[in-house]
This record gives structure tokens, sequence and C-alpha cells, in this order.
């Protein structure tokens, strides 16, 4: 069973993201801020990231970055999820590593279908 | 009483002489050193030189007289005397000699020197009235020249010290933050209860002048600012006794201080005109700088106030969106079957709430990119673009909207497929805002019909009202027109429709809703690409929405390019350049070849692009200065003096376009 990591400071969201994902048969882990989702796939190193970009304390643009500069965890594909403001476009600009950029609101199935192109074989 | 000097050895003389002339006070001397002391001490208006003195070098002792402003008077006796030392004097009396002659002669010399005198006094005043009227010359140009408040008066109280020499002076101003300020400038430094005292004086000085708008002053909020020459030496109340000049500092009918100067020597008619007329010079200039600081302060507030909206409108925009996508997320989890059936009702209704979520998301975008556009801060990524299949995209896109009120959207290609330089994305968005507009605006079962041409700028004919946005185009468009049978628009909001948050009130426009952006958005997206957009229409019959895109050719892709320097420009508040050379071709080639250099040079800043049609060269770069200009000059000359055959007949014509912000160090006229 391939393993999901969900890191969203709004809890809302990766509720119905976890449900999605646990409906198409999915391990989901989830956490609410970028020092426990850090922790987490430091922890249990998921088959894939979906991470929000706006959260307090550490963005995802640097955990990604983290992430994608150990050798341990480069090839974990991310999923960031952004909600465009002019503030976020700027540092889209910058050397984040993710593979992939959804905006807010996004839509579930597309996730789902992102989700299954990235984990599949 | 006169004083005579008598240089003579001879004691019959010299008898005679003192008796003749018992009026006037006689000193008498043969030595040479002695007579140069006398000449300095006693100061005789007169010298009588008799001529028989052996003791004496005459040629000496006139050459030391020159010094003095002494009438000299030769004794003429049998002893021969040089030429040269005749043409010294300034008289001569023969040997033997009349009383008459004697002092009749000395009475003459006598009023002689005291029209000199009297010259060399006028002289002096005009002197120094000439130099006064420099001073205030001077001043007067450096006070045009400062917008700077503080600097102003500092030029006023220069100009008043180099031209009346005080020995103290009292300014008392308000600074920016209305506070009163006494700037005392002193040849020997105050005595603390004269600074005390100075400040009182202040105090009642500012209260005499009965002006209508006078600022609030207390004696302990005065500010005080010495500046002393010679600090050993002190002054006391002494200073107070002097005598006195006072002006007062009016601007319009505000009093904004006061200057008084003290000096120990009285001040004439002259000098008081003089410190007048310098002191009223300061009244425009001060006005001037008054506005200048408050137009300064307006705009930083007007930024300021930009800044935060654009702050607030991205926060705004990002809090709006996290919520509404946990709502999408909820009934998208809801119909999708995956918890359970749904009835046809709560189908019906979840089905209204997810569409509601689209508008919804559709207005935080357009607000958001309204914003950015405001800012400048929209980026567009301009390539060469095919224009059918954009409309071709839009078209299938909307089709399922439109399909709900029974709509049919049609394409007609009226010219080849056309290829312009845009922002496909933008391209996109504009066609979709448009296109979306006719369907709200459109009646059931209508049609909705798009279409494309190509025309040249020359040959647009549009509504008076958008005829200046036309003007600005030039040269060949792509033009596409999205066509509805709606219910129109009146005359006279033609133009306004384009307008930000402008909905035209009416009862349809009301079910419709949106952010009234989609136009206003449209518009400025065309306008980025250097086109323009219109709009016909007849009430109840329909309307036609026109854009124009610039076709694919270099000239474009360099205004496209310009236009985005000139972006950069404002933000960094630069200038942006451009010199236009039109001459013949082959030197065109040759300069184009230039283009690295041009590149190599400025990089990112400049962009060369040569247009087909006329002939014209185009350089712009940012922070372009005279310099530069100059440089370019210089190239073309050298290129076509090191190929003279090949240019001989090559008229060159330079035009210079400044544009963006101006200010001091790149204010240059056009």
């Amino acid at each position: 069973m391939k393993k999901i990591l969900i890191v969203d400071d709004e809890q809302d969201i990766v509720e119905s993201l976890k449900f999605v994902l646990e409906v198409n048969g999915y391990t989901c882990f989830c956490a609410y801020n970028g020092e426990d989702g850090l922790k987490l796939a430091k922890e249990i190193i998921p088959d894939l990231i979906i991470l929000d970009v706006m959260m307090p304390k550490i963005n995802g643009y640097k955990i990604s970055r983290l992430l994608k500069y150990d050798k341990k965890y480069k090839d974990i594909p991310i999923i960031m999820v952004t909600a465009r403001s002019q503030e976020e476009d700027k540092l889209i600009g910058e050397e984040t590593g993710a593979d992939e950029y959804i905006t807010k609101p996004f839509d579930l199935d597309f996730v789902v279908q992102r989700v299954k192109e990235y984990l599949k074989g | 009483m006169a004083k005579v000097l008598l240089v003579s050895d001879n004691k019959s003389y010299i008898d005679e002489i003192k008796s003749i002339l018992s009026l006037y006070e006689v000193v008498v001397s043969s030595d040479e050193v002695l007579i140069i002391d006398i000449l300095k001490v006693e100061n005789p208006d007169i010298v009588i030189f008799d001529c028989d003195i052996d003791t004496i070098d005459f040629k000496y002792i006139y050459r030391q007289i020159k010094e003095f402003s002494v009438i000299s008077i030769l004794l003429l006796n049998k002893k021969t005397v040089t030429k040269d030392i005749l043409s010294h004097a300034n008289m001569f009396i023969s040997v033997p000699f009349t009383p008459t002659v004697l002092k009749s002669s000395i009475n003459s010399c006598l009023k002689t020197k005291k029209s000199l005198v009297k010259l060399s006094k006028s002289n002096q005043e005009l002197a120094s009235s000439l130099y006064q009227l420099n001073v205030l010359y001077s001043t007067s140009s450096q006070l045009a020249g400062s917008l700077d408040k503080e600097q102003l008066i500092n030029i006023m109280n220069d100009g008043i010290e180099k031209s009346l020499n005080y020995n103290m002076s009292c300014t008392l101003t308000f600074n920016n933050e209305k506070e009163p300020v006494l700037l005392l400038d002193s040849t020997y430094s105050p005595t603390e209860r004269l600074v005390e005292s100075l400040k009182l004086r202040a105090v009642m000085n500012y209260k005499s002048r009965n002006s209508s708008n006078n600022f609030e002053i207390n004696i302990q909020d005065i500010k005080v600012e010495k500046k002393v020459k010679y600090s050993i030496t002190e002054y006391d109340f002494e200073v107070l006794n002097f005598d006195n000049l006072l002006s007062f500092i009016d601007v319009n009918d505000e009093c904004h201080g006061f200057t008084e100067i003290f000096r120990e020597k009285e001040f004439t008619l002259e000098d008081s005109t003089c410190f007048q007329t310098i002191v009223q010079q300061v009244a425009m200039p001060l006005k001037s700088a008054i506005l200048y600081q408050e137009i300064a302060a307006t705009n930083k507030k007007l930024e300021n106030l930009e800044k935060l909206k654009s702050e607030f409108i991205s926060i705004v925009s990002h809090e709006l969106r996290t919520p509404l996508t946990t709502i999408k997320n909820s009934l998208d989890i809801l119909t999708s079957g995956k918890i359970g059936e749904l009835s046809e009702n709560a189908f019906k209704f979840i089905g209204m709430a997810k569409r509601n979520v689209v508008r919804l998301s559709g207005i935080i975008n357009d607000l958001l990119d309204m914003s950015k556009i405001e800012a400048g801060k929209l980026d567009f990524k301009y390539s060469l673009t095919h224009v059918d299949p954009v409309i071709e995209y839009v078209k299938n896109n909307l089709a399922g909207v439109a399909k709900e009120k029974n709509i049919k959207i049609e394409y007609l290609q009226k010219t080849k497929d056309t290829n312009v330089y845009a922002d496909t994305n933008r391209l996109e968005q504009v066609l979709t805002n448009l296109v979306s507009n006719a369907i709200k605006f459109s009646p059931e079962k209508g049609k909705i019909k798009i279409s494309s041409d190509v025309i040249d700028a020359s040959n647009i004919v549009v509504e008076e009202c958008f005829q200046p946005d036309i003007d600005r185009l030039s040269g060949e468009y792509l033009r596409v027109c999205v066509e509805d049978e709606g219910i129109g628009i009146e005359k006279e909001n033609l133009k306004q429709v384009f307008d930000k948050f402008e909905q035209i009130e009416n009862s349809l426009s009301r079910e419709v809703g949106g952010s009234g952006l989609g136009l206003a958005i449209a518009k400025q997206l065309v306008e980025a690409h250097n086109g323009a957009i219109w709009c016909e229409s007849v009430i109840n019959s329909g309307s036609k929405f026109y854009f124009t895109i610039p076709l694919a050719n270099e000239r474009n892709k360099f205004l496209l390019a310009k236009r985005q320097l000139l972006q950069k420009a404002k933000s960094t508040s630069s200038t942006v350049l451009t010199v236009n050379i039109k001459a013949k071709t082959p030197l065109m080639d040759s300069l184009m070849k230039e283009k690295k250099l041009f590149n190599e040079v400025y990089l990112s800043n400049s962009l060369l692009a040569k247009n087909e049609n006329d002939s014209t060269l185009s350089l712009a770069i940012i922070d372009g200065n005279k310099t530069f200009a100059e440089f370019l000059h210089k190239r073309v000359i050298e290129t076509i003096s090191q190929n003279k055959e090949k240019y001989k007949n090559c008229d060159i014509i330079y035009t210079y376009e400044i544009e963006g912000v101006a200010d001091e160090k790149n204010s240059y006229s056009r």
C-alpha cells in the first residue's frame, strides 16, 4: 500500500484529501505544520507528499528544498498546493524542486489523477 | 584746520612761510626719515618742498609720498630741477614769492584736495552699492534654484551677511514639525543671558506681527542654533544697543518668521533697502518650497496606500481561497457517490452550491488579477501565437455554459490563420471574458458569433468615445469580434462598460452578477499588448465587442518589449531613453550588426529593433542618458565615415523620446 504524507495547516483540507485518497486505496499520514511534516517525512519516508505552501514558521518551499537536497528523500514526488497570491508567485520562480503546483481551490478528482500518475508502477 | 609740512633748511624761508601761513598748522623738517614719519602720523594736507635742499633725495620722497593723499608744492629757485621731479609736483611757486601767491596756491590746493576726498568717498559708496547689488542678484538666483525650506533661509542669511556685514543676526523660522527655531549668527559668542533675552525678543517680535494665520509660539519651545565666528570673545547685552534692522518673512498672509540684524556701525538707507529686498525675495521661493514639501508628503502617502491596498488584496485573496477549497472539496466528495447515494433534490442543490463556488472563485481571481495589473506586477510572456487554436479552445470551454441557455457559439474565420505576438494565456483570458459576458447577456436560444480579420489601424472606424484609443494604433492588427444578440448597451454607457466594477444598472445585470471586473481586466490585458478594445451596440438587438492585437513582426515585438521595459523603469523610478534613427537601408543593416555591441554594453536593459517599413532603427535603454545618446550618435557617424562611398547619400534623422519617471539627475529636455 502506497504511503502519502499530507502537510497543510488547514485541518479541513487535510481531511478532505485524506478521505478521497483513502477511498482510492492509499494510506495517508497527516501533519498540520511544517516542523511536524518534516519530522514525519523523515520517519515514514512516504511515496508522495502533498505539501501546502503558506504555513506559519516554516513554509512549503523550504520543506521542499530541504527534502530535495537530501539524498535520502530527493526522489519522493512533491505536489505543492498554493493559493497563488502575489508573494507566492514570487517564490515560485525560485528553485524549490517541487514536481507539481496545484492552485486552490483544486479539483479533488484532478488531484487523485495526478497522484495516480506519480505513483503508478 | 589744514596742516602743512614744510621741507626746507633755509631759516629765512621757514620764518617767512610760517608767518604767511599763520592760520595753518605748519610743521618743518628736513630729514628724510622724519618726513616719512610726519606724513604717517600728522597727515598733513599739503607738503611744500624747498628745492634748494641738498640733503633730500626727492625721487625717494616722492615714491613714498604716493601712498599718502597729499598735495605737493614745489618752490622753484635758482637751482635747476630735473624734469621728472617736476612731473611729480602738483604746483610750482617760483622764488622769490609774494605772500598772496603762496596763500592762494595753498587755498587752491586745499580745494582740490577736498574735491578729491569727496570723489574718493563717492567712489567708495558706489563700490559698496555695486557690491550690494551683486549680492542681491546672486542671492536671488540662488533662492530661485532651491526648493528646500532650510536651504532658502540659509541662502537669505548668507546674502544679508555678505551685503551688510552685521555683528549678529537672529532669524526665527519654523521647521517641518512647525516648531520654532531661532538661528543666531554672531561674530562673537553670545552669553547665556543674551540668548535668553533674544528668545524673549523673538517671541515679542513675532507676536507683534498681526497676521491672520500665525503659528503657535512659546518661549520654552524655541530651539536655538548658534553659529559663532570667533568664540574666544563674548557678546553681552551691548548688542541690544547696536543699530538694528528687522524684517518679517511673509508668505501670502502667513508670517513664517522674521530676521533681525544688529550692527555697531549704523545702517544707512541703502543698507535698509538692501536688507528689506533680500528678505522679500525669499517669500516666493518659500511658498514653492512649502508646496513642494506638501506634494512630496502626499505622494508618499499615496504610494503607501497603493502598497497597502495591494498587500490587502493579496492577503484577502489567500484567506478567501482557503475556505473555498474546503467547501469545494466537501461538495465534490458529496457528489462523488463515495459516501452514499444522493436524492435528486440533494444532487440539484449541491450542484447549485458547486456552481457558485466556481463563480466565487472566478471573482477572487479577477480581483487578484486587477490588483496585480494596477501594481504593474502582472508579468507577460509574449511569444508567437496562432490565434485560431486559442479561439477554438475558448469556444469549446464555454460551450457547456452556453448550452445551459441553448446558446450556440460560432467562429467565422475571415482570414488565413494569423500570427500575433502575444501572451497566449492572457489572450485566452480576454476572449473568455468577452464570450462569457456575451453568454450572460444573451437571451435563451441566442447565437454568439466570433470572427477575426486583419485590418490596418487607419481603416478602423469607431464611436467618438473610443477614437483616442484608436489614435494610438499604427500599422496592421488582427481584429477579433465577439457578437451577441443580447440586451445591448446605451450609447452613453459604451465607454463606461470598460470601467472597473462598472455594471450597467438594469434588472438583467443584477440577476447575472459577477465581479464587474471582467471587461476592465480585458481592457488592461489588450492594452498591455499595445492593442485596443471597444464596442458597438443597438439596444435590444445586440452588441459587438472588438479588440485588436498587433501582428507578429520585428517592430511590434520591439514595441512590446519596450513596454515591458517601461514598466520595469516605472517600478525602479528610472527613465527609458528611446533613440530612433531614420536612415537608408545599407546603414541600418550595418547598425544592426552593432546590436551585439549594444547588448554587451547595456545587457538586459536595452533592446534594438529595425522597422522594415519606414527604415527606422530604435534603441531603447533603461536609465538612458544624454551621454549614451551622444555615444550612439558618434558610433553612427563612425560607421558612416568608415564607408563613405556606401553611405554617401545617407540622411540621418535622430529623434529622442524620454519616458518614465524623470527625476533631477535624469531631467533634460526632449
